[in-house]
């Protein structure tokens, strides 16, 4: 048993952070802030850590990686999303999917570009008539002679708007269960016949709705076999469901620095907006989410079979940064309400931002409730 | 970063398994529950043959040297177990301690006997204000040429009626902190000044009252320094809660695998029960309170095992395993119905027992308030 990095883990760490703390400025953290998706400073950023092979340590060399553990990526994750820096999740958890499932030619194709900073990758998952029932989605693709036709909608697609590909779940086949006739592609987002409409969050994020008309795609755009898209997803899903807390843990930090200045309350023990229990245990609940999230790592690094723990780190993650805004914006009390932009906002209106939108944590990447089904048919509980 | 058991603890925590599931069901739990000892001295000695008591300690103790993250294994199967007895009271409280703190003749004089399964420790710390702080340590011992005498009552003190050795953590001192002038004198349990009387309580753990009535010690019995007696309380409180936190954890898997057994065979509404949602649902709380647990525990008894500083990990530790074990029971209790509150059921032997381990060496708002001293919160 060893809870620490390994030295090659421990260096990578160094160095990131030591890269992010000199790279990081207000145009990005703006940008992560607007809750709008990747901007042109996001971009830049991701394309310097692209060529210094900072953002893939996992992968292998040949494609922009760096040959590292598992473990190593989390650190990127955690250390990106303590420094705000935008996030190219995507990419990220597309990446082993295509490392595990795709052709050569495709792996030559986009990985270099994902880890190399240069190409964005969009899920493409969630129809309205397909949220937690993700096997019922119905964006059709119709075979032809050289590719296919892609009709149907796509909604809560949330990077489409600025990324260069869709990772789009369609279906393939109507005459088999419904999982079994569903492909994964990726589009051009380019290719004509594809729009894109934007929605918003009540918290303000940007999001989209994506109509595909008559879509002319070519064969290559067919990851792996026809068919075993649902396969793909799982995989994909598995991954992308590990929850890195590494903002989080900024946040938390935030809070404890207002408290410690917070002129209302100058003795915490004798008259507090909440009590050190609260925040202790919260401080606890981080510190578990970060080990659960390293547990999920570790465990694919020596290539245990991950059964429930990326759905355990999803879940106790999503409710421990929900625990923290609740917390955090009922200790501010009035000044809690006051948005980015309010004459009197503490942190930049953040903790309220931040609050309004934790809502849509326990409800991406697989609600709570499934999440937990997950879990219970992993130990062994019954199908209805 | 590999966060699993090494080949020899699956083997030594497989071996414990079988060892325990053969010599303690659960009949013998219950049958020590009445039991004026509380242990049988047949499975005290298979234990002791196992090498259970002597794991930690030095060969030249009698010992095999092996490691408290080795200990953490055995700890975590007799919470599964319900395991009765002194056996906790007598490695953790007593022969860490004296390991830990003792000069080379306390060493020498108890630790193989300790090991061997010979002799019974306790540690006498709370008092009837059944508090963890310094301050509340009023029982006091006086110098006398080259003895002291102690005298006060301790309150909750775990196997008293049966140990052969007490440490009592005693005042002999002031100084501008309650933390200074505590002093832990090891204590003869035969000595004519204590009286131990059994108190009853929800988990029939044999936790007493002791009296000290003039009790006279010699000066070589001060375990450590004299006045300097708290740092060394506050090492084995870390230890005692890591421990704690393993038999919970042990606990909290025996109680999970039971319900998720119940939840496929119970049939309502023409289904298994652990076919409807709502009690899946309470499955995979019960599996997030046991993971996360574990994981906590594990690290803060890696780095105790390691010599890294774990305060703050044994804190998180005892303060979210003590909570989230009582979550655990409770659902287990919900999805057992009216079958799991029969006092015939195993269940309540641990819903009992759960209670108790969260009192043990501090509870949640104890140990929080240890983790929120690092937020560096205070008065401005």
């Amino acid at each position: 048993m060893d809870f620490d990095f390994i030295p090659e883990e421990e260096a990578f760490q160094k160095e990131i952070h030591e890269f992010l703390a000199r790279e990081m400025n207000e145009g990005i953290i703006a940008e992560t802030e607007s809750l709008k998706g990747l901007g042109p400073h996001g971009k830049e950023l991701l394309r310097k850590m692209g060529q210094q092979r900072l953002l893939a340590p996992s992968w292998p060399e040949k494609y922009g990686g760096r040959g590292l553990s598992a473990v190593t990526q989390g650190i990127v994750y955690m250390e990106m999303g303590y420094f705000q820096a935008p996030w190219p999740i995507d990419g990220l958890v597309i990446g082993p999917t295509l490392l595990r499932f795709g052709t050569e030619a495709q792996k030559e194709k986009y990985l270099p570009g994902i880890a190399g900073g240069e190409i964005e990758f969009a899920l493409g998952y969630t129809e309205p008539e397909a949220g937690s029932d993700l096997a019922s989605v119905q964006l059709r693709a119709v075979e032809t002679d050289d590719g296919f036709i892609l009709n149907g909608q796509k909604t809560f697609n949330t990077e489409t708007h600025y990324s260069d590909y869709h990772w789009l779940l369609v279906r393939t086949d109507t005459d088999v269960p419904k999982h079994k006739g569903i492909s994964m592609f990726i589009v051009d987002l380019k290719t004509p016949g594809i729009t894109i409409r934007p929605l918003y969050t009540s918290a303000g994020l940007r999001t989209n709705e994506v109509f595909y008309e008559d879509v002319r795609v070519p064969k290559e755009s067919l990851v792996g076999e026809k068919n075993r898209g649902w396969e793909y997803a799982g995989s994909a899903l598995g991954t992308e469901r590990i929850l890195w807390s590494g903002d989080m843990k900024l946040r938390f930090e935030q809070f404890i620095k207002y408290l410690a200045e917070d002129t209302r309350y100058p003795d915490i023990e004798v008259e507090s907006p909440c009590t050190l229990e609260e925040l202790a245990e919260l401080k606890t609940k981080l510190h578990i989410s970060a080990l659960l999230s390293y547990r999920a790592a570790a465990m694919h690094d020596k290539g245990l079979p991950i059964t429930y723990e990326s759905s355990l780190s999803k879940l106790y993650g999503s409710e421990t940064r929900q625990q923290l805004f609740r917390t955090a914006v009922r200790a501010l009390g009035h000044y809690g309400e006051l948005t980015g932009g309010s004459k009197w906002a503490p942190l930049r209106g953040m903790m309220e931002q931040e609050y309004i939108d934790s809502c849509r944590w326990t409800i991406i990447a697989g609600a709570s409730e499934i999440q937990r089904i997950i879990i219970a048919r992993s130990i062994g509980l019954p199908r209805k | 970063m590999d966060l699993s058991l090494s080949e020899e603890q699956e083997m030594l925590k497989n071996a414990a398994r079988d060892f325990l599931t053969d010599k303690c069901p659960k009949k013998l739990v219950r049958d020590m529950e009445e039991d004026e000892k509380g242990y049988p001295p047949e499975l005290w000695r298979g234990m002791a043959g196992l090498g259970w008591m002597g794991l930690i300690f030095p060969e030249n103790y009698n010992g095999s040297d092996m490691s408290f993250l080795d200990l953490t294994v055995l700890l975590e199967e007799m919470g599964r177990a319900c395991l009765p007895g002194p056996f906790f009271s007598t490695v953790i409280l007593g022969g860490l301690p004296i390991l830990d703190a003792g000069s080379e003749g306390n060493k020498e004089k108890y630790l193989p006997g300790i090991a061997s399964g010979e002799s019974i420790f306790t540690l006498a710390l709370t008092e009837p204000s059944a508090r963890y702080d310094a301050g509340a340590i009023e029982v006091e011992a006086t110098s006398d040429n080259n003895e002291y005498v102690i005298n006060g009552t301790k309150l909750f003190v775990p196997d008293a009626n049966v140990a052969d050795y007490m440490l009592c953590v005693a005042r002999t001192g002031s100084g501008a902190r309650d933390e200074d002038g505590i002093t832990i004198f090891i204590v003869d349990a035969r000595n004519p000044g204590i009286s131990c009387s059994l108190l009853k309580t929800t988990a029939s753990n044999k936790s007493c009252e002791v009296i000290f009535d003039r009790v006279r010690v010699p000066g070589e019995n001060i375990l450590g320094k004299l006045d300097k007696g708290w740092s060394v309380v506050q090492r084995i409180m870390e230890r005692a809660a890591v421990a704690k936190c393993c038999e919970m954890v042990g606990g909290m898997q025996a109680v999970l695998e039971m319900t998720v057994e119940y939840a496929k065979q119970r049939v309502q509404f023409g289904a298994p029960i652990g076919s409807f949602q709502a009690v899946q649902h309470h499955c995979a709380n019960m599996l997030a309170d046991l993971d996360s647990s574990r994981i906590i525990t594990y690290e803060a008894a890696w780095r105790l095992s390691n010599g890294l500083p774990g305060a703050e990990e044994a804190a998180m530790a005892k303060a979210w395993t003590s909570a989230a074990y009582q979550r655990v029971v409770s659902l287990a209790t919900q999805i057992h119905g009216g079958a799991g509150i029969m006092v015939d059921h195993d269940l309540p032997l641990y819903f009992r027992r759960a209670k108790a381990a969260e009192l043990a060496f501090g509870d949640s708002r104890f140990h929080y308030r240890t983790v929120a001293q690092g937020l560096g919160l205070g008065a401005k």
